[in-house]
């Protein structure tokens, strides 16, 4: 690619909860941007070790999974292309019980040393999930103590932002991340993450077929402080605008 | 894990009567206790066949903890007895562990 050069700068931070997170909803979001050579951090919470998922048949128990699920995690960031992942090192389904002080103050850290142009987490309201909402309102609490006003998004499920109005949003709080060229490394994580996804049938069908189940765009939601939405087909607003010029005075 | 034998199981069980233990339990969907340390006095199996299987613990003297749906076992590494209840598609019901020592955090 011509612009890899531009694109290597750009930086992406998802703070999620469990193992699985990244690649069931919002897998070929962070599949494209690494494609283009965005630098991926991943961040979660849990290892998801109180699942009740534990594969199918089940090769796991409760003392076992922890490890199994942090395994299948480095799997899912490979086929993902996500570089670096990070664990918080909280039990599962106690997020919301841990105190909210030192956890945002370890995600403001984590913003600081990464310092990236985009930052994903769950919606703290739509996350569908108590660790998902608690960990979501520590991360935009630390976005916006380190001073960041731009670039953080929340993830949601499937297509339930093609209606924004449903949840008090409108289209002009939306990304609508074109995703139908990186459905290949989505079903490859889902594969990873083995344990879970083995109960679902429909994974391990023949490639093509499985990836009808995706679909081709996932949404992000603009968080209420950033400026409004330029480019409504990319998380990178002004810094894909520069890179698209750089890229063209490099042809 | 294994299908549970209930004849081993209550061998393993009767290793952890007379001294104290460490308990993980949980009703997976619903509730979980991790490292309650006990006394354990008695401790029972019951279920016929192939199960499910029910096990009762009684500890310190005036406590009860009693399990059902209990479908599988183990003997981990470190000696620790794990039962487990799945459902037909490799699901955790409920889970039931004892330790010597406390389970990591």
């Amino acid at each position: 690619m011509n612009n890899d050069n531009q694109s290597a700068a750009r930086k992406l931070l998802a703070v999620f909860a469990h193992p699985d997170d990244e690649t069931f909803i919002c897998g070929g979001t962070l599949a494209k941007y690494a494609a283009e050579g965005v630098d991926i951090t991943l961040v979660s919470a849990t290892r998801g070790e109180m699942g009740r998922r534990m594969g199918n048949p089940p090769y796991l128990n409760r003392e076992t999974i922890a490890a199994a699920r942090e395994q299948e995690l480095r799997e899912a960031c490979d086929c993902l292309g996500v570089r670096e992942l990070i664990f918080l090192d909280i039990r599962d389904k106690t997020v919301e019980f841990i105190d909210e002080e030192s956890l945002t103050a370890r995600i403001e850290i984590l913003i600081h040393e990464i310092d990236p142009d985009i930052v994903l987490t769950f919606h703290e309201q739509l996350g569908g999930h108590p660790d998902h909402c608690a960990i979501g309102k520590a991360t935009k609490a630390a976005f916006s103590r380190a001073g960041r006003r731009e670039g953080l998004y929340y993830i949601s499920f499937g297509g339930m932002m093609e209606v924004p109005e449903r949840y008090g949003y409108t289209r002009e709080d939306i990304v609508k991340v074109n995703v139908s060229g990186h459905l290949e490394a989505k079903l490859a994580a889902f594969r990873a993450h083995r344990c879970q996804s083995e109960i679902d049938e429909w994974v391990w069908l023949p490639d093509a077929e499985a990836m009808t189940r995706f679909g081709e765009y996932e949404y992000l939601i603009k968080s209420e402080e950033a400026a409004p939405i330029v480019n409504a087909s990319d998380l990178f607003q002004a810094e894909d605008s520069h890179a698209v010029l750089v890229a063209g005075v490099n042809l | 894990m294994e299908k549970i034998d209930r004849i081993q199981v209550e061998a393993e069980l009767r290793k952890f009567v007379g001294g104290p233990a460490f308990i993980h339990s949980e009703a997976t969907s619903y509730v979980f206790v991790r490292n309650f340390k006990v006394e354990i006095t008695d401790a029972f199996i019951a279920g016929d066949g192939n199960g499910p299987f029910r096990v009762a613990i009684r500890f310190d003297g005036h406590g009860w903890l009693r399990m059902e749906s209990l479908t599988d076992y183990e003997i981990d590494g470190e000696g620790r007895l794990l039962l487990a209840g799945f459902d037909d598609r490799g699901r955790m019901d409920v889970a039931l562990h004892l330790g010597k020592e406390p389970f990591s955090e």
